[in-house]
Formats: structure tokens, C-alpha cells, sequence
């Protein structure tokens, strides 16, 4: 099938779609289709693996969108994944309210938070930005660490949450978090590409590229910055409480500045500024140290030794990030664009009209 | 006087690493966030140098340390940061950032995450007044910083290739242009930041201990290089001091474990207040 | 072109290899899980106690493993946090099947896995460090061979007597919930001798001690107890000796090798003074039980210097042996559980006694020895006998 004249749209409601062409939307019923079917055919331990991608998906989409759309460099994700799971530990295990409550209240919490953290975005750039959200970083954590010191056993043991219950419904055991996290990602994931298509998702394009010209453009940058912030750490914050009841327990010590630095790593091998990217990215350094670990099982027993396989698990991501950056800059999501585009495009090799590409 | 000597011990400690971060920074206005792990494993190496012939000696030890931070330093600049000059600013950190995740696994992974001591020169050379006393690795560490800061200083204004620091890190193009070899005042700027780094974390290494935690004080000095003024090697002295100030005086009077915290809050002060930093330039801050 | 295909490749190789780690089929051996610190604050601790355990089982394997089937450890790093420790805890009971946990690691993070162990019925056992939950009344599946800190608190303030009787004691700790409970029975055991207290606590991941040392040493103590593992050590007795205390200084044994004590002793002046309290013998005593640990470890080798916590490791190898011999074969968890709770394992020179465990106390009686450092000969002499505590009286 060949579509060298591809492309040519004629209104901007056409050029705003998500899935173009048919083969686009089949793919993605069909992959939802095995997704929903997925837990019939697997173990519970491979749905632990897809449950752990899931959550880190839905983080990293909040960071996917403050720094791969808005360019906005930030450090301080983990505190407020940190935000969410405390807020968990408040309400539900202090104050023993329903989840139903506990989630948007976490978000509500992470939206506050990202506020306050997103402040410093209105002065500084670059690197004092991202030292900016370091030191936030370490101040949310400072209180956390406070928070648990007091209120739980000591200041380095976790508190523990019971299982969610929302409704009739108890969550818990991985096929029913398997498929609220299905539901509850996809509806993150359609509402990120909708957001990014709106008004907002515009303005922090331009504020990536060219902040001076959309400030010139009378697009408000105080107010789509703090906006990208507080966007980013609500999902943040939300992933963050979700991923605490999943693991029945919150300790601060989870909330490390290697967890920021495994959702930059996330958006990076997956490719800023694409979300689909970001999908990809999350699964890959997810299930990276798994995969690892398996393929130590193949090498003989005594290099098993002592940590060897924990070293190079943490490794792998810190060489992921370099090698990615100095070979494949716009990550996974570049590589598929680049697959797709030739089958796409075969037996042509370059597009006959070059339209702006996504 | 045992609070006095602690401070400056302290001091000396941060002082050097801010130094190195301070000289990537002139350089080529990359903040190096791998500045802790670099100190850290330059200590283990120094380490298993000492060691490597059975009792902890001196000489091997400053040997290997040497040989490895200058090599380490050349070899992250030649193989790594090369490749990415020119790309966007957040380029060479998120690659910093990548390489300490690397090094700190690397401690793990060749060192077992054994907790060592480095324990050459540590036998009391001064007493004070109450029984306590200082270690020749105590005294070393004051001398060594003054000796490295005043070389330091002198390099950086009155060498040909100092001077030429400042003119790569404005617009490596057109130092190019005008004669300069960039690839040389890079890997140089690194190969020193390694080494002070490597100084650092031997120093450290005598006096307390190294493990996989040891690298958070890469973070103590990179706030003590940014209280200072990120360009700044007198910033670099005098953000040192606050920080090893502040955290000494929690840990005495308010609470042990605040102490963690604190170069944090005093950074969050400063970017607050005077975000250039004490002695920085303030055109720096504009710049993305 | 060939990127694509290398970063096709690489992403093939991924999903492969993930397709590969789904659960292996029945098996024909003992499967057992070890979590513990492997390259966290207190590996230094927690390695080799697990490397002691290896010793155990490999040699155990040798000898034609249990009624001819062999025992499996699975091993997994929890880098000292609890979120990791659970989730470690729960890959192993259903990916690996284990039919019981063993080691655990800083006190902190074993609550959590206690719990959710306790909720799918695995048996979870602490060695050398162990929360309150074995101690009687036992909490369900919960036990420990180790040092429980209360226990332990008590039983070092009983033994410290004998270095100086009713002296003052200054207490050192990280901000732990073992930290903060031993220091609690150490200041009860010491007050109800006679003795005073005071105490200086620092966060878990401090690696420079000159100004807690300092804040100690200014407290005038006759006595320092410092409650944390190795490196902590390392760090504390020069620091101490540096500020200026001289005096005794009692190293708790919750981890500490004696390579440590060397170091520390080297650099700490002429190394006098140096106390040590521990629940197994220490790897320098002169016990053939001990010998026959050292030789194992000669006989596989280890990555850590020969330790007590090699012992520790050791002893708790012993009783797993017994507990799975006792369940039989083929054995499962609720046949696992039965067993242990009523388990008499004798331990030769290891400890002072049997490990003896019933259907309330997980923990049972234990001994306590006190040692102290011989610079010269680098090694522990002991300066008391086993001193028995029972388990009853701490909750």
C-alpha cells in the first residue's frame, strides 16, 4: 500500500487526530484487546511485572509532560510520589478514610505541592531549576522522614496500609489491581494526549522552544509553567499513592533521589516530549532489572556473588541513560517512529511532501 | 578548640570537592553531579592501592589515586562529554547524573559494597586539651586543601591554558576559532576535577569511613559550590565554610538528624536570596 | 538502518529474555528465600551473616542434602528498605515458592514483611536482627534466632557490670525501631543496677560520627555502649578516641566482624578497651563448633573476612536444616510452620544453648557472652560466661 501523498490535511481538527490512518487504530484496539485478555493467559508474577509498569507509567506521564512538553527540568518527582503515599498514610491509615476519598485528595495534595515546588520555574532555567527541585526535593523528604519518625514505629520503618477497597471491590492480589490499573492508565494516557493537543499543551510547546517568542506571543508563563508543575505532580502524586497501597506500606526511605533520576531516565530512553514514548520507556526500565536478573540465572553460580547482580541492576539504568543520550537522544519513541515510517513508506524512501511531523 | 578544628577539617573536606565543581563549571558550564561518586570510589581506589601489598602504604596509595583520577577524569571528558558538546543544556547533566547512578554501582559491583577505612596516617600526631586529638590524615587534610587552592588560583590567572578556561566555557566555537584546543582545556578542567574530587574523598576516607552512603557528600559540595557562586574558587572556600558551619552546629545544638537535611535548606536560602551565590557572577543565572 | 535494527534487536533481546523468567515447574529440592542488605548502609553486617548461611547450606548439599534432597536458597537485596524487602518477599513466595524466608535485615524493614507474609502464610525467620513479633506471645509465622533488641538491651546491661559496676553509661544508636528498643532495655537494665544514663542517637546513613562522638564523649560516660552494625563502628570507636574517651567502649553485636574491630582498633591508638557482646561466638573463639564453621568457609570461600556473623549465619542454617528435616517431605508452609514450633536445635559451642521454640515463643531462651579485644593477638577474649535470658516479660 503505498501512500506517498499521506499527510495532506485539510482543516485543523484533521491535523489534530491522535490515530491517522486505519492501521494506526487497529493496532491499538488490537493491543488493548490482548491487554484485557492478558490476565487469562499469564501468572500472577507477570502480572506483578505489568502492575509495577503501569504505576511508573502513570508517574512518568506527569514528568513525561513537564519536562519532555513544557521543558521544564525537575529533579523533585520522587517527593512528590512522596506527597502521594504520605497523604495515603494520613488518611487512610491515621484517619481510616475510604480510598475513594484517599485519591483525589492525594492528587488535590500534589497539585498543591507541585504549586509551591513550580515557583522557583518563574526565575530560574536550566540547571538552578533542576537544583532548585533537588533542594525541594530534599526538604519534602526532610519532612517525611519528620512525619515518620513521629508517627511511626521509628524514623526508618514503614508504616503500613491496608488494602483499597472501593466499593464491593477489594483490591488486592494482582489480577484486580491489574485491571484498575488498566482502566485507570488508559484513562491518564487518553486524557495526556488530549491535554497536550488543548490550548495548554501549545503553550508548553512554545515555552520549550522558544520561551522568549511565546512570551512575546502574550502566552502567560507564569501561569502554563505552574500549570505544567502542578499537572505533573498531581499525577505524580497520585502514582505515588497508588503504588503505596499496592505495596501495602510507605516508608520514606522508597522516596530516594534515584527514584527521580529512574523517571528521568524513563522519559529519556522513551523520548521527550512523546507519550507514547514515555509508555515504552516506563515498561523498559521496569522490567529491566528483572530481565537482568534472569539472564544471571544463564551465567555459571559463582558470579552470582554476593551483590554483583544488585550492582549491575542499578548500573544498567545510569548506562542506559548515557548510552541513550549520546546515541539515540529522542529515545525509544524515535525508534518506532523510524520503523513505522519506513514500512509506511515503502518502497519510498523520503516523503514526498514534508509535513510537520509530531 | 576541638570545635574550631572540626569546622575546618570539615571545611577543607567540602572545600575541595567544590573546588572541582567550581572548575568544571569555569570551564564548561557543566554541573558535574557525579562530583560525590567520583571522590568516593578515587577513596576506595586509593584504598585497595594501599592495601594492595598487605599493609596500608602511603606511596601505592597516592600512586594509584593519581594515575586513576586524572585517567578517569580524561576519560569521561574523551569518550562521554565530547560527543554531547553543543547539544542542549540539560545534555551533560542528565549524562552526569547517568554516570554517578554508574560509579556508585561500580562500588558495589568491584568493591562488594564493603565498608572500608582508609588507615594510612591516622595515628594522633597533636593533642589537644581534654584527651581528644588530630591525625596527620587531620593535619594533611588543612595543608593539602591550602597547598591545591593556592596552585589552583595561580593555574587558573596566571597560566596561558587557565585563562583559556574562561573563554571555552563562554563559547567553546569561537575559543576554538581563536586558536584554543578546546578538547584540552576540557579534559584538563576534568582531569583536575577528578583529581581534587579523588583528594576529597581519601581525605574523607581517613577520617571517617567510605560505603555505597559516602556519595551523598557530592551533594554537600555542590551546595557549597553554588552558596559560593558556581564560578567562583574563593565562593567555593567560603560556601564551604557556611555549609560545614551549619552542619556542625545542628548536629551539636538543634538535632542529629536535621543535620542530613540542612545543606539543603541552605541552598534553598540561597537560590531564595542570592542565587548567584556569594562571590558568582550574576550574569551566570541568566543563562539557561 | 542499523540503528533500527540494534535498537529492534536490543528491545527483542528484552521481551525475550522477560518471556524466559516466568516461574519454573515443580521441584525437586527444599526452595528457601534469604532477603537481606547486600549493598545498602549495613552490608558490611547483613553479607556475611547470609554468606554464613550459604556456607551452611552448601556444605549441607554436600552431604547429600535432606533425606537426599537437596536445599535451594533464593537470595534477593533489599538495600535496607522495607518497600523493597516486601516486594522481594512477595516475588519469592510467588514466583520462587518458597517454603519460608529466612534472614531479614534491618530491624526496620521487617515489620512489613512480617505482615504480609503473615497474610500468605510464609514463615518468616530473623537472624541477628529481630523485632519483637517472636517474642511470646509469638505473632503467627513470625520467628527469630537472633538479637532481638530488647533482649538484647537488657542482657548488655546486665553483662556491662562486669567491666564497671553501676557506672555511668552514655548509649549510642542509629534511629532505628531495633536502635530505639535496645536503647530503651539498656537504659532500663542499667538504671535497675545502679548505673546512669544518657544517649546520643544519629540517622541511619551517617558516615561522619566527629561530632556525635564528640556530644558523647562530652557527656563524661564511664561507659559507652554503641548499638549499630560494622561500619557504624568503624566510624564511632576513632572518633571517640579522637574526641577524647579512653574509657570502655562495648560494641553490641548486631553485625560487627571482627575485621572491623581491627581496623577500628588500628586506628584508634593501642586498641584497649574494646568490649564486645554477642549472642553467637565470636569467628576467634577457640570452640570447635567455631572451627568447623572457619573450615567451611576456608573449604568455599566467601567475598567477606571470616566473622561472627558468619557464625550467626551458620547457626541459623543448623535450625533451618532441622525445621525442614522436621516437616518432612513433601513439605509446604503450614507443614513448615508446624515444625518450628516446636524445635529443639541444638547448637554445640555456637551459642550457650539449644535453640528451643514453642507454639507461643518464636524466639526462646538465649545466651549472651561478653568479650573483649586483644590487640595483640587480634583477637576476642571472653571476659563472662553465658549469661541465659529467657524470652517471657518483654512485650
Amino acid at each position: 500500500m503505498v501512500r506517498a501523498t499521506a499527510n495532506l490535511r485539510t482543516s485543523y481538527l484533521e491535523a489534530n487526530e491522535i490515530l491517522k490512518r486505519p492501521y494506526q487504530r487497529l493496532l491499538v484496539a488490537s493491543i488493548f484487546v490482548c491487554l484485557v485478555a492478558l490476565p487469562a493467559a499469564s501468572s500472577g508474577y507477570f502480572l506483578h511485572l505489568i502492575n509495577q509498569c503501569f504505576l511508573a507509567g502513570i508517574g512518568a506521564l506527569g514528568l513525561s509532560i513537564l519536562t519532555g512538553y513544557c521543558g521544564q527540568i525537575s529533579l523533585g518527582h520522587a517527593a512528590f510520589m512522596a506527597i502521594g503515599g504520605f497523604t495515603a498514610v494520613i488518611l487512610k491509615a491515621h484517619l481510616g478514610l475510604s480510598f475513594l476519598v484517599v485519591l483525589p485528595a492525594s492528587a488535590i495534595a500534589g497539585a498543591f505541592a507541585g504549586c509551591i515546588v513550580g515557583l522557583p520555574s518563574l526565575r530560574f532555567r536550566g540547571v538552578y531549576l533542576a537544583i532548585s527541585t533537588l533542594a525541594m526535593h530534599y526538604s519534602i523528604i526532610y519532612l517525611a522522614t519528620a512525619y515518620q519518625a513521629r508517627f511511626g514505629s521509628s524514623a526508618s520503618a514503614g508504616i503500613p496500609i491496608d488494602d483499597p477497597r472501593i466499593g464491593p471491590i477489594t483490591l488486592s492480589g494482582e489480577t484486580s489491581w491489574y485491571y484498575f490499573l488498566l482502566i485507570f492508565l488508559s484513562a491518564v494516557t487518553f486524557g495526556c494526549f488530549n491535554l497536550v493537543r488543548t490550548r495548554a499543551g501549545r503553550a508548553w510547546m512554545a515555552i520549550r522552544d522558544r520561551y522568549v517568542a511565546a512570551e512575546a506571543l502574550a502566552i502567560n508563563l507564569t501561569r502554563y509553567k505552574l500549570l505544567a508543575f502542578m499537572v505533573s505532580a498531581t499525577l505524580a502524586s497520585v502514582s505515588g499513592c497508588l503504588m503505596a497501597f499496592n505495596a501495602n506500606v510507605v516508608t520514606v526511605e522508597k522516596y530516594t533521589l534515584d527514584l527521580a533520576i529512574i523517571y528521568v531516565a524513563i522519559i529519556i530512553v522513551g523520548g521527550m516530549g512523546s507519550i507514547l514514548g514515555t509508555l515504552m520507556g516506563a515498561a523498559f526500565i521496569t522490567l529491566l532489572p528483572y530481565a537482568i536478573d534472569t539472564l544471571f540465572d544463564f551465567l555459571p553460580r559463582n558470579w552470582r556473588f554476593g551483590s554483583t547482580l544488585f550492582g549491575v541492576q542499578t548500573g544498567a539504568v545510569g548506562l542506559c541513560i548515557i548510552l541513550f543520550l549520546l546515541f539515540e537522544p529522542k529515545g525509544l519513541a524515535e525508534l518506532w517512529r523510524r520503523i513505522e515510517t519506513y514500512f509506511a513508506r515503502w518502497p519510498f524512501r523520503y516523503r514526498p511532501l514534508d509535513a510537520v511531523r509530531r | 578548640m576541638e570545635f574550631i578544628t572540626t569546622a575546618l577539617i570539615l571545611t577543607c573536606t567540602y572545600a575541595l570537592l567544590a573546588a572541582g565543581i567550581v572548575i568544571l563549571y569555569k570551564a564548561s558550564r557543566v554541573v558535574n553531579f557525579a562530583h560525590g561518586e567520583v571522590a568516593i570510589v578515587g577513596g576506595y581506589v586509593f584504598y585497595s592501592s594501599s592495601t594492595f601489598a598487605g599493609a596500608p602504604s602511603l606511596w601505592y596509595g597516592i600512586a594509584g589515586a593519581l594515575v586513576f583520577s586524572i585517567v578517569m577524569g580524561a576519560f569521561i571528558y574523551l569518550a562521554i562529554m565530547r560527543r554531547v558538546l553543543g547539544e542542549p543544556f540539560y545534555v551533560p547533566i542528565l549524562i552526569t547524573i547517568g554516570l554517578a547512578i554508574v560509579l556508585k554501582s561500580a562500588i558495589i559491583v568491584i568493591w562488594h559494597a564493603n565498608q572500608v577505612a582508609i588507615n594510612v596516617g591516622v595515628r594522633p600526631a597533636v593533642w589537644l586539651e581534654g584527651g581528644a586529638t588530630l591525625s596527620y590524615m587531620d593535619l594533611a587534610t588543612v595543608a593539602v586543601t591550602a597547598v591545591f587552592f593556592l596552585l589552583l588560583h595561580l593555574f587558573l590567572t596566571h597560566t596561558r591554558t587557565g585563562i583559556q578556561f574562561r573563554g571555552t566555557a563562554e563559547n567553546p566555537l569561537l575559543a576554538s576559532q581563536r586558536g584554543v584546543n578546546v578538547n584540552f582545556v576540557l579534559s584538563l578542567a576534568w582531569a583536575i576535577a577528578a583529581f581534587a574530587a579523588t583528594l576529597s574523598g581519601v581525605l574523607y576516607g581517613g577520617r571517617a569511613f567510605l560505603s555505597t552512603e559516602s556519595v551523598t557528600i557530592g551533594l554537600a559540595g555542590l551546595t557549597a559550590a553554588l552558596v559560593g557562586g558556581l564560578d567562583s574558587l574563593r565562593g567555593a572556600v567560603a560556601g564551604a565554610f557556611i555549609v560545614a558551619i551549619s552542619q556542625y552546629l545542628t548536629v551539636r545544638l538543634i538535632d542529629p538528624v536535621l543535620s542530613q537535611a540542612l545543606p539543603f535548606l541552605v541552598l534553598l536560602l540561597t537560590l531564595t536570596l542570592r542565587p548567584w551565590g556569594l562571590f558568582g557572577t550574576r550574569e551566570e543565572l541568566d543563562r539557561v | 538502518m542499523s540503528r533500527n535494527l540494534s535498537g529492534l534487536a536490543s528491545v527483542a533481546a528484552l521481551t525475550g529474555v522477560l518471556a524466559l523468567s516466568m516461574p519454573a515447574r515443580a521441584e525437586d529440592s527444599y526452595k528457601i528465600g534469604y532477603i537481606t542488605d547486600l549493598s545498602g548502609p549495613l552490608a558490611g553486617s547483613y553479607t556475611p551473616t547470609w554468606e554464613g548461611f550459604e556456607l551452611y547450606i552448601k556444605a549441607l548439599n554436600d552431604r547429600g542434602g535432606i533425606g537426599g534432597k537437596k536445599v535451594d536458597a533464593v537470595i534477593d537485596d533489599d538495600g535496607l528498605k522495607a518497600d523493597r524487602a516486601v516486594a522481594h518477599a512477595k516475588k519469592q513466595a510467588e514466583r520462587d515458592n518458597v517454603l519460608g524466608i529466612f534472614g531479614l535485615s534491618l530491624s526496620s524493614t521487617q515489620a512489613p514483611v512480617y505482615a504480609e507474609m503473615r497474610k500468605m502464610g510464609v514463615p518468616v525467620v530473623s537472624t541477628f536482627s529481630g523485632i519483637a513479633d517472636a517474642l511470646p506471645p509469638a505473632q503467627p509465622f513470625s520467628y527469630s534466632t537472633g538479637v532481638v533488641f530488647e533482649i538484647a538491651g537488657d542482657a548488655i546491661g546486665e553483662l556491662i557490670q562486669k567491666i564497671k559496676p553501676g557506672a555511668k553509661v552514655v548509649g549510642m544508636s542509629f534511629d532505628s525501631v531495633g536502635g530505639r528498643a535496645a536503647l530503651a532495655f539498656n537504659k532500663k537494665s542499667v538504671l535497675a543496677h545502679g548505673g546512669t544514663w544518657d544517649e546520643v542517637i544519629f540517622p541511619v546513613t551517617t558516615s561522619d560520627f566527629t561530632p556525635f562522638a564528640q556530644a558523647a564523649a562530652q557527656k563524661a560516660p564511664e561507659i559507652v555502649v554503641g548499638h549499630y552494625g560494622s561500619g557504624q563502628n568503624l566510624g564511632v570507636i576513632p572518633a571517640l578516641r579522637r574526641s577524647g574517651y579512653a574509657g570502655p567502649y562495648v560494641v553490641a553485636s548486631y553485625g560487627v566482624t571482627e575485621d572491623t574491630m581491627r581496623q577500628a582498633a588500628e586506628r584508634s591508638g593501642d586498641g584497649s578497651n574494646i568490649y564486645y557482646v554477642t549472642r553467637y561466638s565470636s569467628s576467634t573463639d577457640k570452640d570447635p563448633s567455631v572451627a568447623e564453621v572457619a573450615a567451611a568457609q576456608k573449604k568455599y570461600g566467601t567475598s567477606k573476612p571470616f566473622s561472627s556473623m558468619h557464625v550467626t549465619g551458620w547457626a541459623l542454617g543448623k535450625f533451618a536444616e532441622a525445621a525442614l528435616k522436621a516437616c518432612g517431605w513433601p513439605c509446604t508452609r503450614e507443614k513448615l510452620d508446624k515444625a518450628m514450633q516446636s524445635l529443639n536445635v541444638p547448637m554445640g559451642g555456637l551459642t550457650g544453648g539449644a535453640i528451643e521454640m514453642t507454639a507461643t515463643d518464636h524466639y526462646g531462651p538465649s545466651y549472651w557472652k561478653l568479650y573483649v579485644w586483644n590487640a595483640n593477638s587480634n583477637a576476642m577474649e571472653p571476659k563472662s560466661d553465658w549469661l541465659r535470658k529467657t524470652a517471657t516479660g518483654y512485650k
